[in-house]
């Protein structure tokens, strides 16, 4: 039985409103003017396949979230937002950077975090929000954060739920995309961790073309192989997958880009003051739009560097990276565990959300899937597998 | 053994019933989910289920033990049950998403914590007034008063913060930075302090009332847990501000420990999500909300060992004993 007592002093600070002299804190804010992972083209039928809406409101929430905070501590927090084209990019973060930003918070293509992040280096901590990549995180680039999920902390997500269904081996489909690779070469890593088996990995096409049938026939694609569990499939597009359910060849169920979803957010959550949280960012988006879960990592990153300067007793930059990047973080992502960054790699750790179109299945990590450190560092690429590239 | 140690309880809950002809014994457990106070009697059967408005919370009863309050959230009322008929006899309207709430010493006022839109709502129970809205961090949660009426203190979940509130003028008057998600309050009767619990960094904060600076940070830890198990959110401290329980949260225990010098006395193991946590008068056992299990469980404050769980309601979240 172990019982601590801890008289530490680094929380005791007790400030009036107003007290001191604010002090400018400029949180940068970057994204790709036209980002094509935002591209409606791909939505016919005025679906939206892919979540719409401007995610720099993530960071105006948090802002808001913690502006009684900052301001009690004397801190006046701006908010520097640009939307430039591909080329423009690097310069527009060194005009931040000469402006005073110290944080710079992006909603970029994984291609451009890491433009942005080397041309930075150590004069500014960059927070990642959308690039999923794990190529990205195993690059290791100083100064680089990562807010949203890794592809491996999705697929072992997903994993844990199938070895507790005890559903042991999958198809896999995947587009050709170079996302949809990296997700099922995730997938197949997360797989071979908890033994589920896949019993072959099938490319698909999102076409009519009677030439390609066997790709682009669902009864076929899903057909003429031995039994399997579940189908998973890695679509970023999300034209392909919404056809699949319900004309597989096989009764299996379908996880991935459709049916089953892992991801960091959902609207459906009940639990964690999620349900204030989704109306807090209703109510300050433009068109009352749901948070997806790009808004929710862009909360969260404004959250973390906020928290940070509003909990660290000292006021220099590297105190507050210091403080972010420790266990002291504790921050809270409504999802009812403390978040902290792993310091292997800059990723923060999280519970993942398997949803369905209206409803939190199950978070992970999933009961009974332990750790030796932190039940979190089971999804994801654990300090013992990685290595930096 | 158990079925013994109860009996005894029981019997001990009986002797002292008659002494106050007011007091039913009565159990009555708020279910946020479906939507509904539970009522048990002394024995813990399972006498009613009162129906409510949506989404019920934090219940008070008032000083002469005849009404009970509960805020419902999502209908933005505190409904008021008649502890005799044990009906919904009444409705206070307040603003969105009521969560907990603390009268003044006379009754006349009610502090509510209004979850939605990050306000301290004061409302003139006599006229249902709102007298001041004071502004709150994000997510105020925890409400409680100071026996002189002098003081509020509420929490912002979001923002990490305690208000300190002058509820005459309607004003902060201190804010106290503390661990994350700050969640509910205890008083001390003896040694001028306040606790707040911090459910995700896993601490209670002591915090000394003259100068609002944190005195203590305490930890727990029960053993074959992590340290992000452990989310403390509801406490109790018996009246002569000797022995302090705090539930543990996802920990599934709680913690008792001795009030003055905060050493660790046991850990009691509870249901799922310990949430909420009551002594009864005499307090022989505490009772404890568990909010992933849907029960609740009773623990003898004697041997310091569960006695039983009892099912009830959708997400269990508050326990208010009428003896």
């Amino acid at each position: 039985m172990r019982w601590f007592l801890a008289f530490t002093l680094w929380c005791a600070l007790a400030v009036s409103a107003g007290a001191q002299d604010a002090r400018e804190v400029r949180l940068g804010f970057l994204a790709l003017e036209n980002d094509p992972r935002f591209d409606e083209d791909f939505a016919y039928a005025r679906i939206a396949l892919r979540p719409q809406g401007d995610t720099v409101t993530g960071v105006e929430l948090a802002i808001a979230d913690m502006k009684i905070l900052t301001d009690a501590r004397g801190f006046e927090v701006t908010l520097d937002e640009a939307s430039v084209s591909e080329d423009a990019l690097v310069a527009e973060a060194e005009r931040m950077i000469a402006d005073g930003a110290a944080f710079i918070i992006v909603d970029l293509p994984a291609a451009q975090v890491r433009t942005v992040a080397e041309a930075v280096g150590d004069r500014a901590t960059v927070l990642n929000t959308t690039a999923p990549e794990d190529d990205l995180r195993r690059s290791c680039i100083p100064g680089l954060l990562h807010t949203g999920a890794s592809d491996r902390m999705i697929s072992d997500a997903l994993v844990q739920h199938l070895a507790r269904q005890k559903w042991t081996s999958a198809l896999v489909l995947r587009g050709k995309s170079e996302r949809d690779m990296a997700r099922a070469a995730a997938f197949a890593e997360a797989a071979e961790r908890l033994r589920i088996e896949v019993v072959e990995t099938r490319e698909f096409d999102l076409s009519t073309n009677p030439a390609l049938r066997e790709e682009n026939n669902i009864m076929l694609v899903t057909g003429g192989l031995r039994d399997y569990d579940v189908i998973f499939i890695a679509d970023d597009y999300g034209e392909y997958s919404r056809y699949v359910e319900y004309q597989s060849a096989l009764p299996r169920p379908v996880i991935g880009a459709a049916g089953l979803v892992a991801q960091e957010w959902s609207w459906a959550l009940e639990r964690y003051g999620a349900p204030q949280v989704n109306s807090r960012f209703e109510d300050m988006s433009e068109d009352n739009r749901r948070m997806n879960w790009q808004d929710w990592s862009t909360w969260v990153a404004g959250r973390a560097v906020l928290t940070a300067y509003a909990k660290t007793r000292e006021d220099s930059v590297e105190a507050v990276n210091d403080y972010m990047r420790s266990h002291r973080l504790s921050l809270d992502g409504s999802k009812g565990v403390p978040m902290t960054f792993r310091s292997w790699n800059g990723q923060i750790r999280m519970p993942i959300l398997l949803t369905t179109s209206n409803a939190v299945i199950d978070i992970a990590p999933i009961q009974g899937f332990l750790h030796q450190s932190n039940t979190l560092d089971s999804l994801g690429q654990d300090e013992a597998e990685f290595s930096c590239e | 053994m158990k079925q013994g140690i109860f009996a005894a309880i029981v019997a001990a809950g009986l002797a002292f019933g008659p002494a106050h002809a007011k007091d039913t014994g009565l159990v009555f457990v708020s279910n946020e989910k479906s939507h509904e106070v539970w009522v048990l009697d002394a024995e813990f059967n399972v006498i009613k289920q009162i129906e409510t408005s949506r989404r019920p919370r934090d219940m008070k009863m008032n000083d002469a033990q005849t009404m009970l309050y509960v805020a419902c959230g999502d209908d933005d009322v505190i409904d008021v049950i008649d502890i005799e008929t044990l009906e919904v006899v009444d409705q206070i309207p307040t603003g969105p998403s009521p969560e907990v709430f603390a009268f003044s010493p006379d009754e006349s006022r009610m502090y509510v914590s209004n979850e939605e839109d990050s306000m301290l709502e004061v409302i003139d129970m006599e006229s249902r007034i709102v007298v001041h809205d004071v502004p709150t961090g994000a997510e105020p949660e925890g409400v409680i008063q100071t026996a002189d009426g002098s003081t509020v203190y509420v929490t912002s979940e979001v923002a990490d913060m305690i208000h300190v509130v002058d509820p005459q003028a309607g004003v902060v008057t201190d804010n106290i930075i503390v661990g994350t998600r700050p969640r509910r309050f205890v008083l001390t009767p003896d040694t001028n302090e306040l606790w707040v619990s911090a459910e995700l960094s896993s601490e209670i904060y002591v915090i000394d009332r003259d100068t609002n600076e944190i005195k203590d940070v305490l930890e727990f830890l029960p053993p074959g847990f992590r340290p992000e198990d452990v989310t403390p959110v509801g406490m109790a401290i018996t009246e002569d501000g000797s022995i302090g329980i705090i539930s543990l949260g996802r920990a599934n225990h709680i913690a008792i420990i001795d009030a003055r010098t905060k050493e660790l006395q046991d850990y009691v193991l509870v249901g799922n999500r310990a949430w909420s946590v009551a002594l009864n008068r005499d307090e022989s056992v505490a009772v404890v909300a568990n909010g992933l299990s849907d029960d609740i469980t009773l623990v003898d404050m004697e041997s310091r060992r569960p006695i039983r769980s009892i099912p009830v309601g959708r997400v269990p979240h508050t326990v208010v004993i009428d003896d």
